[in-house]
């Protein structure tokens, strides 16, 4: 393509292929940052480098944090006998706000999908188990609170399997008072709270 | 339900064209290629987010142009009045919008516009392979049940991922079994409820054809079809569960083996018949013609009982090939007991001779080279 930049082409494409952006999107934060003063870009720049090098996740639940283990697997008035099952850490971040739920969560980093190449072994599912296992802190009820989608329903299915040997743990989802078909995310948090309040058994 | 404009941007042969529809009945005249289906697929657009005629958008965009818009105005018994946009670039694909604002899918528009199309392409639905008919009760049924084409789309989206696993799987044999069992669960879920819904429409839907075809053929014999799935049909999902875990137990090796699933309503058929003889296998040109025609005017009696109001009906090019008798059936049929509707033909059709193009009620339009006229 003559008349344009191959540098400015490449940071499109990269822009592009963020959640939720467009090509032409992705022009019009190229084009918005090169007007920007340069210390506004490099901090910018920085700080998407630092969250990738320098995040951490908490080696019990799963989740990003800046500690690990993380502020909620540590604070002794969290109720160590739940633990709420969710696909990625925005899930946690989410239900946080609700103030719905009091006990501990375990971020599996995604669900069953063949058609992505994810299977059981590729989620923090063996993780989840372990903790189960764990005599030291009996758990009595593990929340499946995936979303109602295909793969959602498959790993939650796959999930209940596992823990029903458990007899002392209940296995219970989160109900959804919500638009069938809609992510976790695009829910608001009212119909979050009060899809926990009334989470039924499995 | 009706539609009172619409305007086309870079749609084929349209490049900016804007028409305002009569209420009733709406002929649309021209040589081939002037246009004239085009119009009335860009009505289909915006009822169906798609084409009746083009398998992918891309063939439809003007040849000239990186993208086309259309855009309608709706009036209808439950929404009363409403816009309808979709938009389509090479870039970002298509996009459509009710009263400006975006849908999240685009099958959430399915439903909005009640909508039947009679097109010659419809033969192939007599003559051709089991997947016309699933798609033709499939159109007819996501119409008038959201419910039914989200089950559809969550079996279909299952299939793939348990396909995939079918394929992709290396290992013993002990963890593929474990592993398809949360996939054959929903599977079984959205294809049981797939069947009973079929099973429902099509048990209803007998006698509308029945009356249709005595009526256009004028004939003695009498139509009828067969459902055929993987089981004995039944209107009870429960029923068609137990039936689907034991069909899908006994295809276990056999689906290990070729790596694909093998049972649900992705292979159904259904078996036309006159009287006793098969359509497909003995019908004569003429037989299939009637039948595919009486097929959609049974789905348009069909859709003004079910709904709350009368579809949009869209007749491309369909009374070049029937005989003055014919045309005066299906004509008094239409003016008597279809809501809008819209024909458009090649060689000019005795119409007048039925109907009172006054510009008010019925409408008369020429087509030539992407420009209309409404006469
Ligand atoms: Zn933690």
């Amino acid at each position: 393509m003559q008349g344009t930049s191959e540098i400015l082409e490449q940071a499109i494409e990269q822009l592009a292929k963020l959640p939720g952006t467009g090509r032409k999107s992705a022009r019009r934060i190229a084009l918005y940052l090169l007007k920007q003063q340069d210390e506004n870009v490099m901090r910018l720049a920085d700080a998407l480098v630092n969250l990738k090098k320098s995040i951490t996740r908490c080696s019990v639940c799963g989740v990003i944090s800046d500690n690990d283990p993380c502020s909620i697997c540590t604070n002794p008035k969290r109720d160590q006998s739940k633990i709420c099952v969710v696909e990625e850490s925005q899930d946690v971040f989410l239900i946080e706000k609700t103030n719905e739920f009091r006990g501990r969560y375990h971020v599996l980093g995604g669900v069953i999908s063949p058609l992505d190449n994810i299977g059981p072994d590729d989620v923090r599912i063996s993780e989840l188990m372990q903790r189960i296992n764990d005599e030291k802190q009996p758990i009595d009820e593990v929340i499946l609170a995936l979303n109602p989608d295909s793969e959602g329903e498959a790993t939650a299915y796959y999930l209940n399997k596992l823990l029903k040997p458990f007899d002392e743990v209940e296995v219970t989802r989160i109900a959804y008072g919500i638009p069938m078909g809609s992510e976790l995310e695009f829910i608001d948090e009212a119909t979050l709270s009060r899809a926990f309040a009334t989470r039924n058994t499995f | 339900m009706r539609t009172t404009r619409t305007v086309l941007q870079n749609f084929r042969n349209h490049v900016d064209t804007e028409v305002e529809w009569a209420p009733h009945m709406n002929v649309i005249t021209g040589h081939n290629g002037a246009g004239k289906t085009n119009l009335i697929d860009a009505i289909h657009y915006l009822c169906m987010s798609r084409s009746f005629v083009a398998s992918s958008d891309r063939y439809v965009v003007n040849q000239d142009a990186p993208y086309f818009t259309i855009k309608g105005h709706f009036e209808g018994n439950i929404r009363s009045s409403f816009d309808v946009t979709c938009s389509y670039s090479r870039g970002e694909g298509k996009k459509i919008f009710v009263n400006e604002s975006p849908l999240d899918r685009l099958s959430d528009l399915i439903g909005m516009i009640p909508v039947v199309v009679l097109a010659p392409e419809d033969k192939k639905l007599t003559s051709e392979g089991p997947k016309e008919r699933r798609s033709f009760i499939d159109s007819l049924i996501s119409q008038i049940s959201p419910a039914y084409l989200k089950d559809l789309l969550d079996f279909r989206k299952v299939r793939r991922q348990r396909n995939t696993l079918l394929q992709e799987y290396r290992g013993p044999r002990e963890v593929i079994i474990e592993y398809l069992e949360p996939w054959n669960a929903q599977l079984i879920e959205y294809g049981s409820r797939i069947v009973a819904k079929r099973t429902e429409v099509l048990h209803q839907f007998q006698e509308y054809l029945a009356k249709q075809y005595e009526l256009i053929s004028g004939m003695q014999h009498k139509p009828h079809l067969e459902y055929q799935t993987f089981c004995e049909p039944s209107e009870d999902i429960q029923e068609i569960k137990a039936r689907y875990v034991r069909a899908l137990e006994k295809a276990q090796d056999n689906e290990l083996e070729r790596e694909i699933t093998t049972v649900g309503p992705h292979r159904d058929e259904i078996v036309f018949y006159l009287d006793d003889f098969e359509l497909r296998k003995f019908g004569s040109q003429g037989q299939h013609r009637l039948f595919a025609l009486s097929l959609k005017l049974a789905q348009l009696f069909y859709f003004s009982e079910q709904l709350d109001d009368l579809p949009i009906f869209l007749l491309d090019d369909v009374f070049g090939d029937l005989d003055a008798q014919r045309t005066e059936v299906l004509l008094q049929a239409l003016i008597e007991h279809a809501g809008q509707t819209f024909i458009t033909s090649a060689s000019p059709v005795p119409f007048d001779q039925f109907m009172n193009f006054d510009g008010e009620k019925n409408r008369e339009y020429t087509v030539d080279k992407g420009m209309v006229t409404a006469l």
